[in-house]
This record gives C-alpha cells, sequence and structure tokens, in this order.
C-alpha cells in the first residue's frame, strides 16, 4: 500500500492539491457557509486526476507489476489519504472554534452553520459524494471526468444547502448548537456519516474495480 | 515449456476483429512479431499484458494463467511501448526512484549500465528528450529488473541506424543470457538481423507462427519471396485501382 501512495505522491499528484487542503481554513470564516471549504478540498484532488491524465499515468501504472485493479486502490487510496488530511484539519479548527475562540464577537450569533460535530458529519458526506460520483464516475472510462465532476458539484451544492437550512427548521435549532447536551447527538450523527463514508467509499472502490478490468486502455 | 502461451486471442472492435491468434514463445528465443500497420500487433501485444481485456482466449506466462498471477507474472517481464510516454515534466531520476520500488529484483547497476550506454542524463525530464532517446529510457525502465521475457512493440521506431543497431546487439547479448524477447515490428530488416522465430499477423489474423529459417525457406520455394519483405508485400499488396473502384 505504502509504495501505491509513493508513486501517486511523487508522480501522479499535482503539488496544487496540498493548496487545495487550505479549503478546510473554511471553517474559521464568520458568516460563510463553511461546508465550501470541503468542495475545494475534493476539487485539489480532481486536479490531480486531471495531471495524471495528462501524465499518461493510467498506462505507466498497469504495466508496474501490481494487479490492473491495483490502479484503481492507488487512486482510492491517494483519494482518501488528502480527504483524512483535510478532515483533520476541519477538526482541529472546529475544536478552536468550539472553544478558544468561542466567545468572539465575529462568531457570536452566526446565522450560518456552526464548526461542530454535525459540520464534520457533513464534510464527510460531501467526500462521500466525490468518492462515489465523481471517483465511481470516472472509473467507467478511466479518462472522461467533466461529468461525474459535474454530478459531484451538483451533490455537494445540495448537501451545503440542506446543511445550512436544517437548523433553521422548527425543533431542529439544536443542530447548530455547539455547547450542551444535545451535542451528544450531533456526535452519534458524526459517527453514522463516518459509517456512510467508510462503507459508500469501499463499494465504490469495488465497483470501480470491476469497471477497470474490463476497460481497454 | 513456453515462456509466453497464447490459444485462440480474439478481439472485436467496431471496426477490426483480432481472430483466434495463438502462438509460443520459447525460453532464450527472439520472436518477431511482424504484420503491416493495423494488422493487430498492437492489439495483441495489449491484449497479451491485460491493458485491453480480450474477449476470448487463453494467455500463460511461465506456464502459469496471466489472469490469476498478473502481479507476479509482471516481476519477471519487461515491457516498452515504443518511447515513453509519461510524466514528461518529471526527472527520470524520480521515474527510476518509484519504479524500482515495485520489483523485487530490481537491479541498480544494471539500471546505471544501461543509463550510461543509452547516454541518458537522469537529471532530464522526459519531455527533454528526443523521440529515439524517449524508447531507451521506456526501455532501461523495462530492462532493469532483470526480466526473463521483453514485451517490445515497435522498439526501434524513431531510432537512429547506430542506436537501432546497437539495440538489436543488446537483444543478442540478452538472448545469450537466456532472456526471451517478443518485438513487433514492421522493419523486417530488423528482424532479419536477430530474430529466429517469426509470427506473421495479417487483417488480425495469424498467418504463420514458425522458426525463421523455415518461414524463408517455405516462401521461397512457393516463389513467394526470399525476404520477409517481398514475402509480406506479396500478402498485403492491395492494387489501389481494386480498392477504389470497390
Amino acid at each position: 500500500m505504502t509504495r501505491y501512495l509513493y508513486k501517486e505522491l511523487h508522480l501522479a499528484a499535482s503539488p496544487i492539491s496540498w493548496w487545495f487542503l487550505a479549503g478546510a481554513l473554511m471553517t474559521l470564516l464568520p458568516g460563510y457557509p463553511i461546508l465550501v471549504g470541503s468542495f475545494f478540498i475534493c476539487f485539489g484532488v480532481f486536479q490531480s486526476f486531471q495531471h495524471a491524465r495528462e501524465s499518461n499515468d493510467v498506462l505507466y501504472s498497469v504495466l508496474l507489476p501490481v494487479k490492473k485493479r491495483d490502479y484503481v486502490t492507488a487512486k482510492y487510496l491517494y483519494t482518501v489519504f488528502m480527504q483524512m488530511i483535510g478532515w483533520v484539519l476541519c477538526a482541529v479548527l472546529t475544536v478552536l472554534r468550539m472553544t478558544a475562540l468561542s466567545g468572539l464577537m465575529p462568531y457570536v450569533g452566526n446565522a450560518l452553520m456552526n464548526p461542530s460535530p454535525l459540520y464534520l458529519g457533513f464534510v464527510l458526506l460531501i467526500f462521500t459524494a466525490f468518492n462515489v460520483l465523481f471517483l465511481g464516475g470516472f472509473f467507467r472510462t478511466a479518462y472522461k471526468f467533466g461529468l461525474p465532476f459535474l454530478r459531484f458539484g451538483i451533490a455537494a451544492l445540495l448537501l451545503i444547502s440542506i446543511a445550512e437550512v436544517l437548523h433553521h427548521l422548527p425543533g431542529l435549532g439544536f443542530l447548530n448548537t455547539t455547547t450542551g447536551e444535545r451535542l451528544g447527538l450531533q456526535f452519534a450523527i458524526l459517527g453514522g456519516c463516518a459509517l456512510i463514508y467508510a462503507l459508500c467509499t469501499l463499494l465504490s472502490l469495488r465497483a470501480s474495480q470491476k469497471r477497470f478490468e474490463m476497460l481497454d486502455l | 515449456m513456453a515462456i509466453l502461451e497464447i490459444q485462440g486471442l480474439c478481439k472485436t472492435y467496431p471496426a477490426f476483429r483480432l481472430d483466434n491468434v495463438s502462438f509460443s514463445v520459447e525460453p532464450g528465443s527472439i520472436m518477431g512479431l511482424i504484420g503491416r500497420n493495423g494488422a493487430g500487433k498492437t492489439t495483441t501485444m495489449k491484449s497479451i499484458l491485460h491493458i485491453v481485456h480480450p474477449d476470448a482466449g487463453t494467455i500463460r506466462y511461465f506456464g502459469l494463467d496471466f489472469a490469476g498471477h498478473e502481479a507476479e507474472i509482471k516481476q519477471r517481464i519487461g515491457f516498452a511501448g515504443g518511447a515513453a510516454d509519461y510524466y514528461k515534466r518529471k526527472k527520470i531520476s524520480q521515474l527510476l526512484d518509484v519504479t524500482r520500488r515495485f520489483y523485487d529484483n530490481w537491479d541498480e547497476t544494471a539500471c546505471e549500465q544501461y543509463l550510461k550506454a543509452f547516454s541518458l542524463d537522469p537529471e532530464k525530464t522526459p519531455a527533454q528528450l528526443s523521440e529515439g532517446m524517449k524508447v531507451k529510457l521506456s526501455l532501461t525502465l523495462a530492462l532493469s529488473h532483470r526480466a526473463e521475457l521483453l514485451i517490445l512493440d515497435e522498439p526501434t521506431s524513431g531510432l537512429d541506424p547506430v542506436s537501432r543497431e546497437e539495440l538489436l546487439e543488446s537483444f543478442r547479448f540478452l538472448q545469450d543470457r537466456g532472456v526471451a524477447i517478443l518485438f513487433s515490428t514492421h522493419i523486417t530488416s530488423d528482424l532479419e538481423k536477430c530474430a529466429d522465430h517469426i509470427t506473421y499477423i495479417s487483417k488480425g489474423r495469424c498467418l504463420a507462427s514458425e522458426p525463421m529459417a523455415q518461414f524463408l525457406e517455405r516462401h521461397r520455394q512457393a516463389g513467394r519471396g526470399s525476404t520477409l519483405d517481398e514475402i509480406m508485400v506479396h500478402y498485403e499488396k492491395e492494387s489501389l485501382y481494386d480498392t477504389l473502384s470497390v
């Protein structure tokens, strides 16, 4: 596994993907739909797919002494690696905003989504949409990625809209709280989102491996 | 035991069909895969490496089924498909650094020797190389892990006469060390210098697969020509008038 990741990071990935991890910093923006940051993290990974395609990465990779489907595994591994770095950054900044920065003026009375366990759960849902819609769509051809990314973009927009609207609905205000005993429910939702992320990514990987095996490169 | 055995290989595209191709490569032999442009040489090469998915047929390397032993088999074979056309902006040293991590038998000394023999500067990028030098880079990557079988798709295309001669000489050198080579080409003079077996593909079908001397003698006696060029022209030449008037 480490050699696949090494290959991805040293040859296939675009350096610009690292810069897009800075999207996690949006967690600190007051009065801003902070989930957009997770879209940018995925957009950074997308840049690496573009770079890999231009570099003819697929031909080099399938000739290495690995199974053909391992190419797909390497791409998912890289994507999850970048997403996890992004998620940890979001989590650290969320903790910071929920504790040390919670009393700062710009954050008090924020009408939009606050960084919270629920926010981190939605970040994982956006990553799930990327892994299912973009990665799963890309590996139908291994070269067409416009439509899969558009589908992901629409799904991300919907998820961001849902996250921003939910806590305004009557009785659901607790979804935007960052203190109190109902925070436990948010942690439970976060756990559910993590499960969805892991399960959907794994299923998407299996489906992509099967499709890729049958592709003529 | 054949080092590579292909039986009944079929692959259908909308405008082309590779039809029931069978041949085998013996250890230490040099097999030339010939045919005119579009005959099916590259499709055959890609199919036996699983780059394209064959519709039918069995592919066995070292007596092992390719489908079940893909990674293990790839450790023991090398492939070069003409010019190295990947990661054009990465340094050759970076390419080698990543590639060597995948091979159990990577030979650093051999790699350095090939770099030197082919005058390849590891600090250059493929984008800075001519087409011929890219072929040499591709060959260096294929040769540096002590492969027992080299599969080379048009390896001499784009090389100058001196480099071609050097490459053919290195084939004979490798053959002396027991390495088998399967290479496709439409430059038949290259084959006459080093191949000992011939597989001839025409319009997706395998017309012959036999020792070179036998192939030449059989066709000479039948009056179809005494060189590979003449034999190919005999089989392939179509009257331009006939083609256009259909």
